[in-house]
């Protein structure tokens, strides 16, 4: 039984080394076992490596030296090769900043606006009223979405500015790809805005420009 | 018969035993069921893959001048691949077991991330990412990569720059984002769901289910949705200066505000509204 097809199964061999397979399979395992060197080989080193593990976690604790330091200097290499440092080692959704959650927040209201505008499907007039006379708080509910993420895209772009030459060149074209994308869109919506201010659903969208923007340079840096 | 059954056992091993190929072992740690798993892969390909072991398990080929950091307790492991004079390593190909209910913290720079019932964050600059399996939830982001997403999660987050974006399975909460790339969804279980694009079209086929919220955004992009015949939605479609084309040309629009069209489909349970600037909004019957 040597044939690469018909080899132990990771859970077979890991049973094997931690004496753990069901009573069902110990002979076929074993027989197996007796035939084919590579998985003998690969069960002893299972066994090795566990006992090495088992002994590591029964010395004292400055044996085992703590896990932060061990991973510092990874971390100080993935630091180094990076757009933005990783920060107090966080997870980017577990610390997001202030200005994201009141963003979130707007957005919520919106949203429940927005919900509330369509539950009254029936009432036309209603609805082309909401669309020609847009209700002022909305109105600037979006906009100061839109400029609580253009400060936070500014912030962003400017750590991005400065980690750039440590870039890998293709990382780098293709962050520049896609910022021209959503800055083409951020472009053409402010243009309409100009000409048409008291409109919500292009306030909506360039929020929404926005937010992909802050997002975008959230994933350069993570990348 | 027993031919048969010893044929089933000889198919189902021959299956399981693939995991022979994955390589040496490289490592190996005992866990708790719900540890984290941190890793840093630059190059290659990792596949990562849920089991039913509190333990894990590093298998696969690594260039001999770099190594595999490893390290932790049982509520959790760190492990990298390095090379020690501190440049890039070479592309390693590694396959990791975890227990099913631990959760991942993957980063790659081009490495292809494949992830087969492993809940958590997978992070990648350019390499692709594949996602499969019953997770509790999943948050996928690269720059240029594609996402394969065929997930059974109550929630789901997905993010690319211009990788193709592909969701499907039966994810509920989905907050799915692409900047120039194609966002296709076939996700009939999805009852929250923001589709976003700036450039990129964004596809859905299906029928949304009862009482689900469907938010779709675009730039320049189209938006396209295929319903079939048993959809029961209320449609809000509004763009700037694209087309909106309703191919259910037997649905009167409710209202048709300048540049927005109402209908309702159905008995109207699901709420799908579609907000474009100058891409095509299309909604036809699939
Ligand atoms: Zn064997």
């Amino acid at each position: 039984m040597t044939d690469q097809t018909t080899h132990l199964t990771e859970d077979d061999r890991q049973s094997a080394a931690d004496g753990t397979l069901p009573v069902e399979r110990r002979a076929d395992v074993e027989a197996h076992l007796a035939d084919c060197d590579a998985c003998a080989a690969d069960v002893a080193r299972i066994t090795e490596l566990m006992k090495r593990t088992r002994d590591a976690m029964l010395a004292p604790p400055s044996e085992t030296a703590s896990l932060d330091d061990l991973w510092s200097p990874i971390r100080a290499r993935i630091e180094a090769s990076k757009v933005v440092s990783l920060g107090t080692g966080a997870r980017p959704s577990n610390s997001r900043p202030l200005i994201s959650l009141i963003v979130g927040g707007i957005a919520a209201a919106l949203l429940l606006t927005a919900v509330m505008l369509r539950v009254r499907p029936s009432e036309p007039r209603t609805s082309a009223t909401a669309q020609a006379t847009p209700d002022t708080s909305v109105l600037r509910a979006v906009s100061d979405s839109a400029t609580a993420y253009e400060a936070e895209a500014q912030i962003l772009l400017d750590r991005l500015e400065i980690q750039r030459a440590t870039m890998r060149p293709e990382a780098r074209a293709a962050i520049d790809r896609n910022l021209h994308t959503v800055d083409v869109a951020i472009a053409e919506l402010k243009d309409a805005i100009a000409r048409d201010p008291n409109n919500p659903a292009l306030r909506q969208l360039l929020a929404t420009s926005y937010r992909q923007k802050v997002e975008l340079l959230k994933r350069a840096n993570a990348s | 018969m027993k031919r048969l059954l010893i044929a089933i056992a000889l198919v189902g091993r021959a299956a399981l035993g693939q995991n022979a190929a994955d390589g040496p072992i490289l490592a190996a740690h005992g866990l708790d069921s719900s540890a984290f798993i941190n890793m840093y892969v630059p190059a290659g390909a990792v596949r990562l893959i849920a089991w039913d072991r509190d333990s894990i398990v590093v298998r696969g080929q690594k260039s001999k001048h770099d190594r595999i950091f490893f390290g932790g307790g049982r509520q959790g492991v760190k492990m990298a691949v390095e090379s020690p004079s501190g440049g890039d390593s070479e592309p390693s190909n590694l396959v990791v077991y975890i227990p099913r209910h631990g959760r991942v913290s993957v980063r790659t720079a081009s490495a292809n991330i494949t992830g087969e019932g492993v809940a958590g964050t997978f992070n990648s600059s350019s390499g692709n990412i594949r996602l499969s399996g019953v997770v509790s939830s999943v948050e996928a982001e690269s720059m240029n990569g594609s996402l394969d997403l065929d997930l059974t999660t109550p929630w789901l987050r997905a993010r690319t720059g211009d990788g193709h974006l592909l969701i499907r399975g039966a994810p509920q909460d989905v907050d799915a984002s692409t900047i120039g790339g194609t966002l296709d969804v076939i996700a009939p279980k999805v009852k929250r769901g923001q589709f976003v694009s700036v450039s990129g079209d964004i596809h859905w086929i299906g029928s949304p289910a009862r009482g689900a919220v469907f938010d779709f955004s675009n730039h320049s992009g189209a938006v396209d949705l295929a319903l079939t015949s048993t959809t029961s939605a209320a449609l809000t479609l509004s763009s700037v200066s694209g087309d909106i084309e309703n191919g259910f040309t037997r649905v009167r629009p409710i209202a048709s505000p300048p540049r927005t069209v109402r209908f309702n489909l159905g008995g109207g349970d699901a709420h799908v509204s579609v907000r474009t600037f100058k891409g095509a909004i299309r909604v036809r019957p699939q």
